[in-house]
């Protein structure tokens, strides 16, 4: 029987190479379909569109904040990094959210700069966000939030400087120009040395006691300037806290490149094999070869393990083809190729019998095909729900679920873990599930 | 033609719920003989050779191969049963292989020669004309070397031209060696000319075993009248024609 499982293993090799609109179909369809899957996927963190309400515009005020002079443009613009800024009127805000052609409205209210200039009250800025797209506004939300905190930070830290300036100022006296108002300022060391001159001044003309009066406000100036050197670190503290430190990780590690990466994969293999080894057994019927293979030539479970064969190998090439377009394409660290030929064969091999099972029912190849894709396509997609157990094994049923987690597991966990390992198990069941069922279908077939 | 015994079928039946495709029958077969199962759509010709081919399963009834375990069958679809996307010579080298021929080779060559399909043997099979396309089913089936060539209606899509040469080609094939063959038709003028048995089956059941003579016997229809073959086998038919 391994002689025959051969004989049509090379058959369908020679049968394939010279389909090539089938063969097209087959291998070129779930590529594309993958291809923009992953593209859309990774593009998943791409930036929401806001309306930008200025109802400060007319002031056409700036507010110095240290060293920096802050407009509500330059406010606007470091917001805009993280959502994309539609600047428009109130009512055309308004208007646009109701359409849904922006996700929120961020409106910057009147006297913006004023208050920020004066430091007497703090600016409220507005999100009104879409209430029929809750997700999307809980993402705008978080990401503002973030940008807000960050420029508040920022702010902040100018502020303190702006403190710690006129410490300085105090200590060491000069120009002043804080909250709109400037002036010249002694100092507290020049003080001192006035104070000094003066006890000197009054000891030369006799009197000392005077001078001696003059003792205890040196004193004080001594302690006020002590204690204005430890305000320096206290006031950097008040304006940071806590210090978030960020370091990139490794390349090619990122969750939503897994995700985009194992979804291309999951869609790309999941048809091929499932499409492949469907149209390959219901073409045995349609040929009308089965009654003559089911004379004894070969078993029922010979077909049904040859034609998983040929789409584990399908599935091979065409997983290793993707894997090696992102290697080269991306810094996406792929990695492990050992494990990635176990995972790829294994995947292969459940989608394979489940689209073998699919061909042991149909009648006829196109029949096989349609209802491949129509049950692969939505099983696919459900699989690629990230974080829901319900979509996971719905999805499993064909494999799809079990093949998405071990594929985003390769990519992402540096280690071989035993997760990993069940994922895999568990798709080796699903094959043997399928592949026995299908080899009932079909000797049912080939004994009518 | 007949020689020692082939098999032998007790009993056959064949049912589809409560519809019965095939009452049961009883059939022996003789090495080198030629039997036409006659009958109209229906009748269970097709049940009955798809079970003595090992392809269909029997409800009921058993076969009995002569010397022991199961012989060669070459079983002829109605239906071509081949690869249409290889060639002619690739479909006849795959059905060696998997017959378990020591040279597939070899065997190919020799049926491309004796089935005439030189000329065509490297054309795909979807290429071929309706008739070198039955001619290279019945050379698949024989690539086996079978004890018992079993065909499902072979001429039923060929024109009359195409007929003939078919039936040249065939009796040419089987005249060698002890070869039995069985086929089905739903003319009596081929099955008188091509068969030295006649099994008339109608409504699943077997209505007549014997030879043209038996037939018109049977049916008790002028033996001397014009087309008394075919004239019998109406009368035999009746109504399920």
């Amino acid at each position: 029987m391994l002689r025959a499982g051969r004989l049509l293993f090379i058959k369908d090799l020679r049968v394939l190479g010279r389909s090539r609109g089938l063969l097209a179909i087959l291998i070129g369809y779930p590529i594309v379909i993958a291809v923009l899957l992953a593209i859309a996927l990774s593009g998943g963190d791409a930036k929401p569109s806001v309306a930008f309400v200025n109802l400060d515009a007319q002031s056409g005020r700036t507010v110095q904040v240290g060293d920096e002079r802050l407009s509500v443009d330059d406010y606007a613009n470091r917001l805009g990094e993280v959502v994309n800024l539609v600047r428009v009127d109130a009512q055309q805000a308004t208007e646009a959210l109701g359409d849904g052609k922006v996700s929120a409205v961020l409106t910057i209210p009147e006297g913006f700069v004023s208050d920020l200039q004066t430091g007497i009250r703090s600016p409220v800025i507005t999100l009104q966000t879409n209430p029929r797209s809750p997700i999307e506004a809980q993402a705008i939300e978080r990401r503002l939030e973030a940008m807000v905190f960050r420029l508040n930070q920022a702010l902040a830290g100018a502020y303190v400087g702006q403190v710690l300036n006129l410490v300085d100022l105090i200590k060491n006296g000069g120009n002043v120009a804080l909250f709109g108002q400037t002036g010249t300022l002694a100092g507290l060391k020049s003080s001192q040395q006035t104070i000094r001159d003066m006890q000197r001044a009054l000891r030369a003309a006799g009197k000392p006691e005077e001078a001696a009066k003059a003792a205890s406000l040196l004193d004080f100036i001594t302690g006020v300037g002590e204690n204005l050197d430890l305000a320096k670190p206290a006031a950097k503290a008040i304006a940071s806290p806590i210090r978030l430190d960020v370091k990139a990780g490794a390349p090619g590690r990122e969750p939503l490149s897994a995700l985009g990466i194992a979804g291309a994969l999951v869609v790309g293999l999941g048809l091929v094999s499932v499409l492949l080894s469907a149209a390959l057994l219901s073409a045995e019927r349609e040929d009308g070869v089965l009654s003559r293979l089911g004379r004894g030539l070969v078993s029922p479970g010979s077909i049904i393990a040859q034609k998983a064969v040929v789409s584990a190998a399908a599935a091979l090439v065409v997983g290793m083809v993707l894997l090696g377009v992102v290697a080269v394409s991306t810094s996406v660290t792929v990695g492990r190729w050992g494990i990635w030929v176990i995972a790829l064969l294994v995947a292969g091999l459940a989608f394979g019998a489940f689209g073998l099972l699919i061909g042991a029912l149909a009648r006829e190849t196109r029949t096989a095909l349609l209802a491949g894709l129509m049950i692969s396509l939505p099983l696919a997609v459900v699989a690629l729900i990230p974080g829901s157990d319900v979509a996971y094994w719905a999805s499993a049923v064909a494999g799809f679920g079990p093949a998405a987690r071990v594929f985003q597991q390769v990519l992402v966990d540096p280690e071989v873990t035993t997760s990993l390992w069940s994922g895999i198990g568990l798709l080796a069941l699903i094959a043997i599930a399928y592949g026995v069922i299908a080899r009932f279908v079909l000797a049912r077939r080939m004994h009518t | 033609m007949r020689g020692d015994a082939l098999l032998t079928a007790r009993g056959i039946a064949r049912r589809y719920g409560s519809f019965e495709a095939l009452a049961p029958v009883d059939l022996a077969i003789s090495r080198g003989e030629r039997i036409a199962l006659i009958g109209p759509n229906g009748a269970g010709k097709t049940t009955l050779l798809s079970i003595l081919a090992g392809v269909g399963v029997a409800s009921a009834g058993s076969i009995e191969w002569a010397g022991g375990p199961a012989l060669a069958v070459g079983w002829v679809p109605q239906r071509p049963a081949l690869y249409p996307r290889l060639t002619a010579r690739e479909n006849l080298r795959l059905f060696a292989g998997l017959e378990s021929a020591a040279d597939p080779r070899a065997v190919a060559d020799g049926l491309i020669e004796r089935a005439d399909l030189g000329k065509v043997a490297d054309r795909p099979a979807s290429a071929l004309s309706t008739g070198t396309l039955q001619r290279l089913n019945l050379a698949i089936a024989l690539a086996g070397q079978p004890a018992l060539l079993l065909l499902d209606e072979p001429t039923g899509t060929l024109s009359p031209d195409q007929r003939h040469r078919l039936w040249n080609w065939i009796t040419e094939m089987v005249a060698d060696g002890d070869m039995a063959l069985v086929f089905s038709t739903q003319s009596i003028d081929e099955a008188s000319r091509s068969a030295d048995r006649i099994v008339t089956l109608v409504g699943g059941q077997l209505r007549m075993d014997g030879t043209l003579d038996d037939l018109i016997r049977a049916a008790g229809t002028d033996p001397s009248g014009p087309a008394a073959g075919e004239t019998a086998f109406m009368a035999l038919v009746g109504d399920d024609q």
